[in-house]
């Protein structure tokens, strides 16, 4: 196992601009693309959003506690995306062009079981969407979500048992007519 | 969550989705859920959607060639967007030559997404996406297989030399199967799987009971070791860990101590054969 990979090990002084809380955040990249393209319609949308907390995050570095770095950029992302959620309702056309984006993916998976669950998806409120990616998907307890989302424990519930029904209706109506199509 | 042993609220059929109760909990839960079939059947769509969210998302979770160039962005405090024709502006001459052919490209077939990764010059990254996404990968893989009566595994494990030599080839790493007869699991048999989009192993183990495990081998282009962990969703526990150029994750719906017991047996077994092949 001895392949050599260059300077995998010691990267400490090969980058002198980017400092110890920068690496931090580049390891946390790959789980932010995650949740940014589970809270949005499309691969393209996806890395807007993404650049978008990255920015955030290393612009608001001052006011980060020094505790949890992950859960605060996953607070950020997450308002980021309702932010999101709010403009692309008001600015039609911006929807339109996302749909193209998602037409344009090509996964080996099946893409009518694809297209199912992200209108499914789609149809949820971001802040149930949210809840609902941060416990499922991210693996966070309810208290975590909470804290993140600044809500009662309470809320976090009722949005998660919302975000579940909701979605598991939407499924269960497609199944039955499945006469919309992608285009 | 509630005191009352009759009463089951959606605060605890959420906590038995997710897996946070404790064994205690979790057999009230299913005692209520015999005696209601229409919330049993809610809860089974509830795990499936679980099941089936993680899948659809697991693959977003990778570095990018262009993470760094996404930093270094944003800490200038600039604004630009992944889109070429927004990223053009500012770039030097070169740059935006190589960007309009791309757009063109894009234009005609992509989303514009990848175009940036080849205007990058640093494209050195450490990828964390395995130690991430392993253990969920994992316990899809287990809830789907586990479950199957008939192709549960690819080639049975009166076949075990050729299992172990296909998918050492196809996992581009020599690999011996544990045997946890010890532990009383035999061997089922294997398959192979993608893992973070590469080919990856599962192995498949039974008890007299029909008790179900797997062990699941993925490639790990970090190159790098971390620590045993453990991950439970849905009272699936995995537990998992990196070695060098392979990370391994070992799950089953069986206690926690036992499945530890399973794991130190896999790595100690893993062990002996690497530091006899090597």
């Amino acid at each position: 196992m001895s392949q050599s990979r260059n300077g995998d090990d010691e990267d400490a002084g090969e980058h002198p601009a980017s400092d110890r809380f920068e690496e931090d955040v580049l390891a946390l990249v790959p789980a932010l693309r995650r949740y940014a393209r589970s809270l949005v319609r499309s691969d393209p949308d996806g890395e807007d959003l993404l650049q978008d907390c990255v920015e955030k995050v290393l612009s608001r570095r001052a006011q980060w506690r020094g505790v949890n770095l992950r859960a605060w950029a996953f607070t950020i992302m997450t308002n980021l995306g309702r932010n999101r959620h709010r403009y692309v309702a008001m600015h039609p056309q911006v929807a339109l062009d996302e749909d193209l984006g998602l037409q344009a993916e090509d996964r080996e998976s099946d893409p009518l079981e694809r297209s199912r669950l992200e209108r499914a998806l789609n149809g949820l409120s971001p802040e149930n969407r949210s809840v609902l990616m941060l416990v499922v998907i991210e693996g966070y307890r309810y208290q975590d979500v909470a804290e993140m989302m600044a809500i009662p424990i309470g809320t976090v519930m009722s949005r998660l048992s919302r975000a579940r029904r909701q979605l598991a209706e939407a499924m269960k109506d497609d199944n039955v007519i499945s006469m919309r199509r992608p285009k | 969550m509630t005191d009352d042993f009759n009463t089951v609220s959606d605060d605890d059929l959420n906590a038995y989705v997710d897996g946070v109760l404790s064994p205690e909990q979790r057999a009230r839960i299913e005692k209520w859920l015999e005696r209601n079939p229409a919330r049993a059947e809610e809860v089974r769509q509830w795990q499936a959607q679980a099941v089936e969210l993680r899948a659809h998302f697991a693959g977003y979770a990778r570095s990018d060639v262009r993470d760094r160039a996404l930093l270094s962005r944003a800490a200038q405090g600039d604004n630009a967007q992944p889109a070429p024709d927004r990223v053009a502006p500012h770039l030097g001459r070169r740059m935006r030559a190589i960007a309009a052919g791309l757009a063109l490209f894009a234009a005609g077939t992509l989303t514009g997404l990848y175009a940036p990764a080849l205007l990058t010059a640093d494209t050195e990254i450490r990828p964390i996406a395995v130690a991430d996404s392993l253990p969920r990968q994992a316990q899809s893989a287990f809830l789907v297989y586990a479950s199957e009566v008939r192709h549960a595994v690819e080639v049975g494990a009166d076949e075990q030399s050729h299992l172990a030599t296909w998918l050492g080839k196809r996992l581009d790493h020599p690999l011996s199967i544990p045997d946890l007869s010890s532990l009383g699991f035999s061997l089922v048999g294997g398959r192979l799987l993608p893992v973070n989009g590469r080919a990856g192993a599962m192995f498949m183990y039974e008890d007299g009971t029909g008790q179900r495990l797997t062990v699941l081998l993925g490639r790990n282009d970090d190159n790098r070791e971390t620590s045993f962990r453990i991950d439970s969703a849905n009272g699936v526990e995995t537990f998992y860990w990196i070695d060098g150029p392979i990370g391994y994750a070992v799950t089953g719906e069986v206690p926690r101590e036992l499945l530890q017991q399973v794991a130190d047996e896999c790595y100690r077994q893993f062990e002996k054969s690497e530091a006899t092949k090597s």
